[in-house]
């Protein structure tokens, strides 16, 4: 189990998140966003971090009120709320200035783990998927008194 | 000149309220998450520390840490961020 303390008085959650690029390792501030299908980082921080955004293939993106264009670069690891993805394509876009954060961690990232929020104390907790009654009873045993 | 010493990346981020900073993390805690770290650049243009990462990668650093020492979004601004989909 991984659990992680937020600010719940903030208007969003926002994590450390470790970017494993062809230099070497780049922490950043991504905010967690379960409305996004996909993960987005800033493309000038991917390039620095040694991403070819130049050769990446594009994608049109959807957003809530507009379409961009976006490119899709496959990040060596990307590593968060104790989940860790080797290989992971995320959208690599510009990131408005005012906005402060490098990027948003989406469902795709998110889904590969139970994710369990106390939005009122600012408390989250990931734990692995259960198959068996015991691992399942053993999880429960854990999130209640994390909650 | 004396060394500069890490200190909590909390702390360099009271400092810095709304700057953009570059961090050389130098310890994690026990979930490894970063902890400790010497600032290396701060400004209030993302730009100017992206570069910086550049920079710090071509100076030998290995793990460096960039995020903005303030909110999400300015005040009185609302953020709707979502992608929804791509193709």
């Amino acid at each position: 189990m991984f659990w992680v303390r937020f600010d719940p008085t903030r208007p969003d959650v926002r994590f450390w998140v470790r970017l494993l690029g062809p230099r070497g390792i780049v922490w950043c501030e991504m905010v967690l966003d379960t409305g996004s299908s996909r993960t987005v980082l800033d493309e000038r921080l991917l390039a620095r971090a040694g991403y070819d955004l130049i050769a990446a293939p594009k994608a049109t993106v959807a957003t809530a009120n507009s379409r961009v264009e976006a490119k899709i670069v496959t990040v060596r690891q990307i590593s968060a709320l104790g989940i860790s993805a080797d290989d992971f394509p995320v959208l690599a876009m510009p990131l408005s200035q005012p906005l402060g954060v490098d990027g948003l961690l989406g469902l795709d990232f998110l889904r590969r783990r139970n994710l369990f929020c106390n939005l009122e104390k600012g408390i989250l907790l990931t734990l692995p998927f259960s198959r068996g009654f015991l691992q399942r009873l053993a999880i429960f045993a854990q999130i209640f008194p994390a909650l | 000149m004396g060394e500069i010493r890490p200190e909590p990346i909390e702390q360099i981020r009271q400092r810095y309220k709304g700057e953009w900073l570059l961090i050389k993390v130098t310890s994690h805690d026990e979930s490894g998450l970063p902890k400790e770290g010497i600032l290396l650049f701060h400004s209030p243009d993302r730009e100017a520390v992206y570069e910086a990462v550049d920079d710090a990668f071509k100076r030998g650093e290995n793990e460096l840490l960039a995020c903005f020492a303030g909110p999400l979004a300015p005040e009185g601004w609302e953020v709707v961020l979502s992608v929804l989909g791509a193709v």
